[in-house]
């Protein structure tokens, strides 16, 4: 197998964006482009992620850009897994470079829906989940990790305070991030008071919706050598599923793709939790960081609410978790989430991470999931 | 082949259609064509009882369109009696938490629009 690396990465702000699906997820590849420092025509093919490009009337997105990048002879693939669709779509890219079938590969991921407004997108998003019991029944998204909540609250005597704390620390990082969507201060007391969503989770437990796109150039390690000073390298990469419906899990309290995935890629990388010094989690809603920070291993089961009352996961913590405000400040455009991510850990690993960077950090993890973690990718990564 | 309309119809009559593998008796609800457990093909048509106890749920205030006229209504997690299996579905007139402490005992009572209607015993 290949090693891989991450030579260059971009994004738009994350936020209501005017422009365009093609256009904002143009502009992120064209800065990953340059920020590589290579020329479109390297580029040997192409991963786009979205979810519902059919809201801004451009689905089959690949092709797209790839013409307007100025190489439509080049293939690509557009890939739909829910809020997972940008972690799996760079594992994609990562498998084709490890393979050898390709030396420098683009991955872009973009989502454009504020437009449509909250009923869209509560709607279409519930179309995400096992539908004939969730989303039909009834369930929204807040409302299937409320449930996890609620289940977690009970079983770890964990309180709505400890889920507000998550939000607080998130939006304090946010604040660093000039791209992040919700640049905004909070405080728990501003969590409890803000509207209930979906019972026990209130408004400020809940990401928003974002339109947004991210951008990252891999390539094989030797191209790496060749072309750049300053790249990351793949150390790790794993995949999981879970049962699509939160009914047929075991533990309503766990994601069981999260743990294959992360266990996976441990596993690649032969290191442990220990070794991580950061990590971008999907908290789609606060309740979904406490979880994901256990199932990666940084925390027992129904300790990782110790940790977060301890400042442990917050920037100057032992283990910083979501240094770039997470899906909570900076924003959710879900089709480009797992992609930015990356694009995160390669500023932080790089040196451009400005005010919120992780002091001496070398290794970072991304962690992606879509629905309730019915589909999940891990990645680890290594400062060269 | 399977069907959801065959599930539902057993739905409206209070049972769950579950489905058990011939070789090593692990239950899926009827949508299963291979078991989760052994990876066995065959299967046993089984009726349940659709009763059990709410593990878990969440108060909607803020639904998917078609929702809007049953809010405030939970949506549930029920772990059905003598069973491995748990089923999910919408229960209305939940207005807050003292409404349905955990561990009520409840019961699938129909299917309609709102998907599978389950209410407390």
């Amino acid at each position: 197998m290949e090693k891989v690396c991450v030579i260059g990465a971009g994004s738009t702000k994350y936020g209501k964006l005017a422009d365009s699906i093609t256009d904002i997820a143009l502009q992120a590849s064209v800065d990953a482009i340059e920020s590589a420092g290579i020329e479109p025509k390297e580029i040997q093919a192409g991963y786009i992620s979205n979810v519902f490009g059919i809201a801004d009337k451009q689905v089959h997105l690949g092709p797209v850009i790839m013409s307007d990048l100025g190489i439509p002879e080049v293939p690509s693939l557009s890939i739909e897994s829910a809020c997972g669709s940008g972690s799996i779509s760079f594992r994609e890219a990562f498998a084709n470079v490890a393979a050898g079938f390709y030396d420098v590969v683009l991955a872009t991921g973009v989502e454009k829906v504020t437009h449509t407004g909250t009923e869209w997108t509560t709607t279409y998003f519930s179309y995400c989940s096992d539908f004939f019991y969730e989303g039909g029944a009834g369930a929204s998204f807040p409302g299937l990790f409320a449930s996890m909540a609620r289940a977690y609250l009970a079983e770890y005597k964990a309180t709505e305070e400890d889920l507000a704390m998550v939000a607080v620390k998130n939006h304090d990082n946010g604040m660093l991030n000039p791209k992040a969507h919700l640049r905004k201060k909070i405080t728990v007391d501003d969590v409890l008071k803000s509207a209930v969503v979906a019972s026990p989770l209130k408004l400020y437990d809940c990401c928003p919706f974002s339109d947004g796109a991210s951008s990252v150039i891999l390539c094989s390690e030797k191209f790496a050598k060749a072309h750049s000073k300053n790249y990351i390298q793949v150390i790790g990469s794993g995949r999981g599923g879970s049962p699509a419906a939160l009914q047929g899990r075991q533990h309503i309290t766990e994601i069981p793709s999260t743990k294959i995935a992360s266990q996976a890629a441990y596993k690649m990388a032969g290191i442990t939790p220990k070794d991580i010094d950061f990590a971008e989690v999907h908290d789609c809603f606060t309740i979904a960081e406490l979880v994901d920070s256990e199932d990666l291993g940084f925390f027992e089961k129904g300790k990782a609410v110790q940790g977060v009352r301890e400042g442990r996961t917050r920037l100057n913590g032992d283990i910083p978790i979501n240094p770039s405000g997470g899906l909570k400040s900076k924003g959710h455009p879900i089709g480009a989430t797992g992609i930015g991510q990356v694009a995160e850990v390669f500023d932080q690993l790089t040196g451009k991470a400005g005010e919120r960077t992780v002091k001496d950090a070398q290794i970072g993890l991304t962690h992606n999931f879509g629905a309730t973690g019915a589909s999940c990718a891990v990645h680890i990564f290594k400062s060269v | 082949m399977l069907s959801k309309e065959e599930f539902i119809n057993y739905t409206k009559e209070g049972k769950i259609l579950a489905r058990k593998c011939t070789r090593c008796g692990h239950l899926h609800l009827v949508t299963t064509y291979f078991c989760q457990n052994c990876g066995n093909k065959g299967f046993e048509n089984t009726v349940i009882d659709g009763k059990g106890t709410i593990v878990t749920y969440t108060i909607i205030t803020v639904p998917p369109e078609g929702f809007e006229k049953y809010v405030p209504y939970a949506w549930v997690v029920m772990k059905v009696d003598n069973s491995e299996l748990s089923i999910s579905g919408f229960m209305g007139g939940i207005k807050s938490p003292a409404d349905l402490p955990l561990g009520t005992k409840a019961k699938i009572v129909d299917h309609d629009e709102r998907g599978i209607v389950i209410e407390k015993q």
